[in-house]
């Protein structure tokens, strides 16, 4: 690398060079076989990715909102803001079964089964006749990773006939060492209670399922700390992933 | 009939050509989408890039000639920032959602699984070639919407360091993935 622009080749791509940086090193590029090839070769990489087949409908969603965009400079702006407010309950737990984020065979199975009811309902609450949906509450939330913590997790929670069913599923985790757990808290106003722990698998995967029979109400906020060992009561670890939670549903 | 280039394509959508922004559209939705469902592991977060991304090629935002390389490229790059910036405002994790193309039907015709495949082969087995160290920093920068200060960030290491890694990993693939391409076969021990 003894052209000082070649080394911009990563800040280009990363889309962080300035406007005059940008078009200095676009003019590098139309001279430099060697940058132009990098660049080239990237074009490739989205076939590591698994083939997904596009979203029902999408195309004409997308075209359309380019073709308006032209007449409507602020139409995506807009959109923006309408799909950044929170969602209700019932299109949250929608949209976790649409993108079905359960990995571990076992978790997605224990999911389906205890959710037989609340799947009827979904599909149900589609309908606008449909008869009167069982009493049952489903939302989906995806875990936020703290600073530093590289892993991921969604977690369900089900009312159902007065018990609160939860399952903690995450993957990309940390492996354990010793007797540490990952712990998983419901807490209320900052007060917490200790609802299962995991171990990572080999994958780095873990799940968990826990099951409330009473004190099923007004939860807030659901985390997961990594605890030097099972069964404290109260979290001795960092929060590595957390979410708040809808204390109605 | 000759298939027209991407280039002579986004030639015509400068001269606000529909059609051919169609084209174009038809030509790169499931591979984009499909690397942008791997990235922000949700369906709705990758239809939302990529529209941001058809939007700017439909404004000229940053306009593209081939002096800049192959289109598909400038693309990519577009919409991997794109992601990246919606991840990080959304504040959203991102999920691996392999599953997806098992759970969803596929209505893909022949021909265009094939040339799926071949070249997944091919990216596949020219990423193989890279270290594992290099592997991941592909990982990290193209697939975690990470930038290059988060990655900097989380694996402790010098901006530069990480700057100077990247792009060695991107030669080092763009080596191994022309070999690959060129039909030849790539010897594991060949130093590239
Ligand atoms: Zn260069």
């Amino acid at each position: 690398m003894t052209n000082v622009n070649c080394d911009q080749l990563i800040d280009y791509l990363n889309g962080t060079l300035n406007e005059q940086e940008q078009k200095q090193f676009e003019a590098h590029l139309a001279e430099c076989p060697e940058c132009r090839e990098i660049v080239d070769a990237t074009g490739e990489l989205p076939y590591l990715a698994d083939p997904v087949e596009p979203n029902t409908g999408m195309k004409s969603r997308i075209l359309d909102a380019v073709f308006d965009e032209e007449e409507h400079p602020a139409s995506l702006a807009e959109e923006r803001t309408k799909r950044d407010s929170p969602a209700p309950p019932a299109t949250m737990a929608k949209r976790g079964f649409r993108t079905s984020k359960w990995t571990p065979l076992v978790a997605a199975a224990l999911l389906v089964s205890l959710l037989g009811n609340a799947y009827a309902f979904y599909e149900l609450s589609d309908q606008p006749d449909a008869p009167a949906a069982p009493e049952v509450a489903f939302e989906t939330v995806d875990l936020q990773a703290s600073e530093a913590f590289e892993g991921t997790g969604t977690a369900a929670l089900v009312h159902e006939e007065g018990a609160l069913n939860l399952l903690v599923q995450a993957n990309q985790l940390e492996p354990t060492s010793g007797d540490q757990v990952y712990q998983v808290w419901l807490l209320k106003d900052g007060q917490p209670i200790p609802t299962g722990a995991f171990t990572p698998s080999q994958e780095n995967e873990g799940a968990v399922f826990f099951s409330l029979d009473e004190n099923t109400e007004g939860w807030d906020t659901i985390a997961v700390t990594l605890e030097p060992n099972r069964g404290n009561t109260m979290p001795q670890g960092e929060i590595v992933l957390s979410a708040a939670i809808d204390p109605e549903a | 009939m000759e298939k027209i280039s991407d280039a002579l394509l986004y030639e015509r959508v400068r001269g606000k050509d529909k059609d051919a922004l169609e084209e174009l559209y038809d030509r790169y939705e499931k591979m984009l989408f499909s690397y942008l469902c791997k990235m922000t592991g949700d369906r709705d977060l990758a239809e939302e890039a990529l529209q941001e991304v058809f939007v700017k090629v439909w404004r000229g935002v940053g306009s593209y000639d081939e002096s800049k390389g192959k289109f598909v490229a400038w693309l990519v790059t577009m919409s991997r920032n794109a992601a990246v910036d919606l991840i990080r405002k959304q504040k959203k994790p991102s999920v691996p959602l392999d599953e997806i193309a098992e759970v969803e039907s596929t209505d893909s015709s022949v021909e265009e699984t094939a040339e799926w495949q071949e070249k997944s082969e091919q990216i596949h087995q020219a990423v193989r070639h890279l270290s594992e160290e290099q592997q991941k920093m592909v990982h990290l920068f193209y697939f975690k919407g990470y930038t290059h200060e988060t990655i900097a960030e989380k694996c402790g290491i010098p901006l530069g360091t990480v700057k100077s890694r990247i792009r060695l990993a991107l030669k080092k693939l763009k080596t191994s993935l022309q070999m690959v391409q060129e039909g030849g076969v790539l010897d594991d021990k060949r130093e590239l």
